[in-house]
């Protein structure tokens, strides 16, 4: 067994021990080294995995695979963190725990990065729950600010029961097939599928990832947590938990469940419809721009969601992509947020909701670039050409048209097309409304982190072919194992 | 790499137009960058051979092979007029505008540049996902023209005209997408290509999935246009832009152009053929003569022009239906036309704007007597609009009614009836606002500047050029037009 499969994984784990280390012997005003020093590691792994792609690997008695599915998942991650641990540089000045803000967000990476190699149910759940109880913490990372820690504690109850509920349902395929490893199960399906224990576990397992991925009726939790965890840690979870979320449950319906496709195919029809309306409907009205970021990012799960539904190689090659551009366009818009938190609360110590939407008035002028680049991400989430967003909207809903599901394609359209009216929104009060705020400068981290989500929004929507050419060899990855 | 210059030009120069900090740099900017498009359009059009509808000039590059898109430009007898016709208003507009006293003049100049790349692009086009792509990137510079210069209700107008027509849109994507696979599945490779997809529509299998997918890109198109009854976006946003924005709005011809490149070629292919003439008859016809009662009762001069707007668009669709070599083209010279009338209509609304505080026609008057210049352009354009001889006006109008009576007399009776009414509400406006009585609480007004006046004035003067000797366009227009006829004779339709 080659040790070098796994050296984005090592690369992170020594990253993060260096970081937690290292972090106990620096005095506070120092600590800012530990932000470059875990963006050099994650800009390694990423190099590392992006260097990987198209080899394809079993190990640790194949309990992990290493393929193009779990390789690009690894980058969506890796980019993600990499975005969240430069823009931390400045949100963690000056305070004393910042090797754990970064070790956290690290480990939690770490998790993300063994659910999409798992090749065995048990794997794929402890790294699971590494990846959960790291955001966990994280979400409550401002223990003095209530919202917080409301929200950490929110999203660690919902988050339990929803891994009780997972695991249950993976005791269930374990009773009927006596496996744990995703393809030993989906040899044993015809076990399955005969008895009703396969539609118990098949609910569970919807319900569980339902959780995670936030679909409705499982979301009650997101706005809340979205909202009250720091700006960057929203992004860390919207943009990279929600896709950890995906990829196991790509893996275990595609994959093992196949036999019961049947079953869940028509549970996430409904699913999707009704998690993306509701998303884009309750976005509408909201005025803390936090929370109208995450009913988009429920939005934008049930836009991925259709690829279950669809089950092509462009349909789930589509979804793929999504999940690349979601994480840097919704990664990127709330760092936007973050910056202007930190714009808001550097004025008033004590302003109260400092994500309000009332905060972006005048951002055009007062902070150019991080406008800008706002513009730009909302213009994506909403679709419109020539980005990331809208490249993968082209390949989804366009698959899903080919596949013969018409109305799931009419749809999802409307509500994209619903959806330009809040994004639309905000462009407006960063534009054209008036503000007494004066020009501030604007921070260089933040304004880093945010170039590099643009170059990324463009990059896909400019030039989408090794793009879209990895996504189709992951989604064949899927289709290979399950069919 | 004639067209690629062509499109790319306004594009580049609108960023390094946004880079400038006078307002001085930004208008030589712009107008040096819309100069240099008209200089190579005209130079485009000289090339080009107007005896053949085949595509010219054609340029390919592959994009994304896996998906079949390609960077593939190219122009027809369709789309030069058109490009023509914006790239002769776009560096009036900019001198138009010289001494406007706007905020942030590097970013308006940047929208008209960005605008005028996007909707060059749209018209050079021959892949469709570019064409989708420069098709919604004409509503960005748009939308932020209205919200940021507007009126009073900018941000109500320009986010219904946003929203609607990206509806609007998406369904005409829809439509592409139908378009596209069906190709796809029937002969296992994937293209975008507009002729290629266009080629293949008469294979699909099923008369509703053909039905389904025409009347998909058909709402796209005829919303942008727009016809009656999805035109409420237009009021609104060409009433609330600024003079520059409603003349770019008039210049946006990208619905009318879509009707004829690419709904005609397929329209003899749908399951029924009939059914779809006669939805795009009525709705044409029913615009001409509801757009000009809309006009007649307008107070506000801006929001008549709009409305005539609509009247006026009303022929494109009627003569795109009519289905005859002279409806057809007359309809596609009506685009033409129109363009160059609205453009000094629009202009002159602003101008009495400025100089008076109002466009309420009723607190105008007598207007002429201080403002003679203005008065003698605009009087020629709206003699040009209501359809006087010997303007080009005159000759799109005589051609769709003539043409079109052929084969839709029913239609046509109905925006005959328009004729009456539409010289009622242009010679009423100039009545009320122009001649009679000088309102002396009007104030001191000054008559339009030199270099409105000479924006003004070259675009009257290619009115009357047009409107004697039409040929120049009419030519390449007409070949277009016997070749779409003829296809839809092959068929029997």
């Amino acid at each position: 067994m080659d040790l070098m499969l796994f050296a984005p994984e090592i690369t992170m784990v020594v990253t993060g021990l260096a970081v937690l280390l290292i972090g106990l012997f620096l005095p506070v005003e120092s600590k800012k080294v530990l932000g470059y020093l875990a963006s050099l590691g994650i800009l390694i792994a990423l190099y590392f995995t992006v260097a990987s792609l198209g080899t394809n690997a079993l190990a640790f008695y194949d309990t992990l695979s290493v393929d193009a599915l779990s390789q690009f998942f690894k980058i969506v991650f890796l980019v993600v963190t990499l975005l969240f641990s430069i823009a931390a540089i400045k949100y963690t000045e000056g305070s004393k725990n910042t090797e754990e803000f970064y070790v956290l967000a690290i480990f939690a990476t770490i998790g993300m990065m063994f659910v999409a190699s798992a090749n065995d149910l048990m794997v794929l759940f402890v790294a699971f729950e590494l990846a959960s109880i790291s955001t966990y913490t994280l979400s409550g990372f401002e223990k003095n600010n209530p919202q917080s820690l409301e929200a950490s504690i929110k999203y660690f109850l919902i988050g339990s029961l929803s891994a009780a509920l997972m695991l249950f349902g993976i005791t269930f395929l374990y009773g009927v097939t006596g496996t744990t490893s995703i393809p030993g199960i989906a040899a044993g399906a015809a076990a399955l599928a005969a008895s009703p224990i396969g539609i118990l576990a098949v609910v569970l397992l919807i319900a569980g990832f339902g959780f995670k991925i936030a679909l409705v009726p499982f979301h009650m939790w997101a706005p809340d947590t979205y909202q009250g965890s720091p700006s960057l840690v929203s992004s860390l979870l919207a943009a990279g938990s929600k896709k950890m979320g995906i990829v196991a449950a790509f893996k275990v319906f595609i994959v093992a469940l196949i036999a019961l496709k049947v079953e869940w195919q028509i549970a996430f029809a409904v699913l999707a419809v009704i998690t993306m309306t509701v998303g884009n409907a309750a976005a509408l009205s909201q005025t803390s721009v936090k929370r109208m970021l995450a009913y988009s990012s429920l939005a934008q799960a049930g836009y991925i969601t259709m690829a279950f539904v669809v089950l092509t190689p462009m349909a789930l090659g589509g979804g793929i992509l999504y999940a690349l551009s979601h994480g840097f366009m919704k990664a990127g818009a709330f760092i936007v947020t973050a910056a202007v938190v930190y714009m808001v609360l550097s004025e008033n110590k004590d302003a109260q909701n400092p994500d309000h939407i009332d905060n972006f008035r005048g951002l055009g002028r007062r902070m150019p670039v991080t406008a800008l680049s706002m513009t730009i991400f909302v213009f994506a989430l909403a679709g419109i050409p020539l980005t990331a967003g809208y490249m993968s909207k082209f390949v989804l809903f366009s698959s899903t048209i080919q596949a013969g599901f018409a109305w799931l394609a009419v749809i999802a359209i409307l509500n994209s097309a619903l959806s330009l009216y809040y994004y639309a929104k905000i462009v407006k009060y960063m534009y054209f409304l008036p503000t007494e705020g004066t020009k501030v400068s604007e921070p260089l981290p933040y304004t880093l982190a945010l170039v590099v989500a643009v170059a990324g929004v463009l990059a896909i929507g400019f030039w989408p072919e090794p793009f879209i050419y990895w996504a189709m060899e992951a989604a064949k990855v899927l289709l290979a194992g399950g069919m | 790499m004639l067209l690629s210059m062509i499109v790319l030009i306004p594009l580049i120069f609108a960023v390094l137009t946004l880079l400038t900090k006078t307002r001085a740099q930004a208008r030589a900017l712009a107008l040096v960058s819309s100069v240099a498009v008209l200089l190579l359009t005209i130079y485009t059009y000289f090339m080009f051979d107007s005896t053949s509808a085949a595509t010219q000039f054609e340029e390919m590059y592959t994009w994304v092979p896996s998906l079949g898109i390609s960077y593939n430009l190219g122009i027809d007898g369709i789309s030069l007029p058109l490009i023509l016709l914006n790239a002769i208003v776009i560096p009036l507009l900019i001198l138009f505008t010289w001494n406007d006293e706007k905020h942030a003049p590097n970013r308006f100049y940047s929208l008209i540049l960005i605008t005028q790349g996007a909707v060059l692009g749209v018209f050079c086009a021959l892949d469709f996902f570019l064409f989708y792509v420069f098709w919604e990137l004409t509503l960005i510079p748009l939308f932020f023209m209205v919200s940021m210069w507007g009126g009073p209700k900018k941000h109500y107008a320009s986010i219904k005209f946003f929203i609607y027509t990206h509806v609007a849109s998406l369904v005409m994507l829809l439509g592409i997408f139908g378009l596209y696979f069906a190709a796809w599945n029937n002969t296992g490779t994937p293209s975008l290509n507009i002729p290629y997809l266009l080629s293949q529509f008469q294979f699909i299998g099923s008369g509703m999935t053909r039905d389904l997918i025409f009347l998909a890109l058909l709402f796209g198109f005829i919303v942008k246009l727009p016809v009656f009854p999805f035109h409420s976006w237009l009021p609104d946003a060409y009433t609330e832009a600024p003079t520059a924005g409603s003349v770019l709005f008039v210049l946006l011809k990208i619905g009318g152009y879509g009707i004829f490149k690419i709904m005609l070629p397929l329209l003899p292919f749908t399951a029924s053929p009939n059914l779809m003439i006669t939805i795009m008859g009525a709705l044409g016809a029913v615009s001409v003569l509801y757009g000009a009662f809309l006009a007649l009762a307008q107070q506000d001069m801006k929001r008549m022009v709009a409305y005539s707007s609509l009247s006026h668009m009303g022929y494109v669709t009627l003569g795109a239906a009519g289905l005859v070599s002279l409806s057809v083209s007359g309809a596609m010279f009506q685009q033409f036309s129109h363009g160059l009338i609205m453009s000094i209509m629009f202009m002159a609304c602003g101008v009495i704007n400025n100089a008076t505080g109002t466009r309420i026609m009723n607190e105008l008057g007598g207007l002429a007597q201080r403002m003679p210049k203005l008065a003698v352009i605009m009087v020629l354009a709206f003699m040009a609009s209501l359809g006087l001889p010997g303007l080009t006006g005159f000759i799109a109008e005589f051609s769709v009614l003539s043409g079109s009576f052929v084969n839709l007399q029913g239609y046509v009776v109905i925006a005959l009836m328009a004729i009456v009414i539409t010289g009622a509400y242009h010679l009423w406006a100039l009545q009320r606002s122009m001649f009679g009585v000088y309102k002396e609480k009007l104030g001191n007004v000054v008559d339009i500047n030199g270099y409105q006046t000479f924006a003004m004035g070259l675009i009257a003067i290619l009115i009357v050029y047009f409107g004697l000797n039409p040929s120049p366009v009419l030519d390449m227009m007409l070949t277009n037009s016997e070749y779409l006829v003829g296809l839809m004779a092959g068929m029997g339709v």
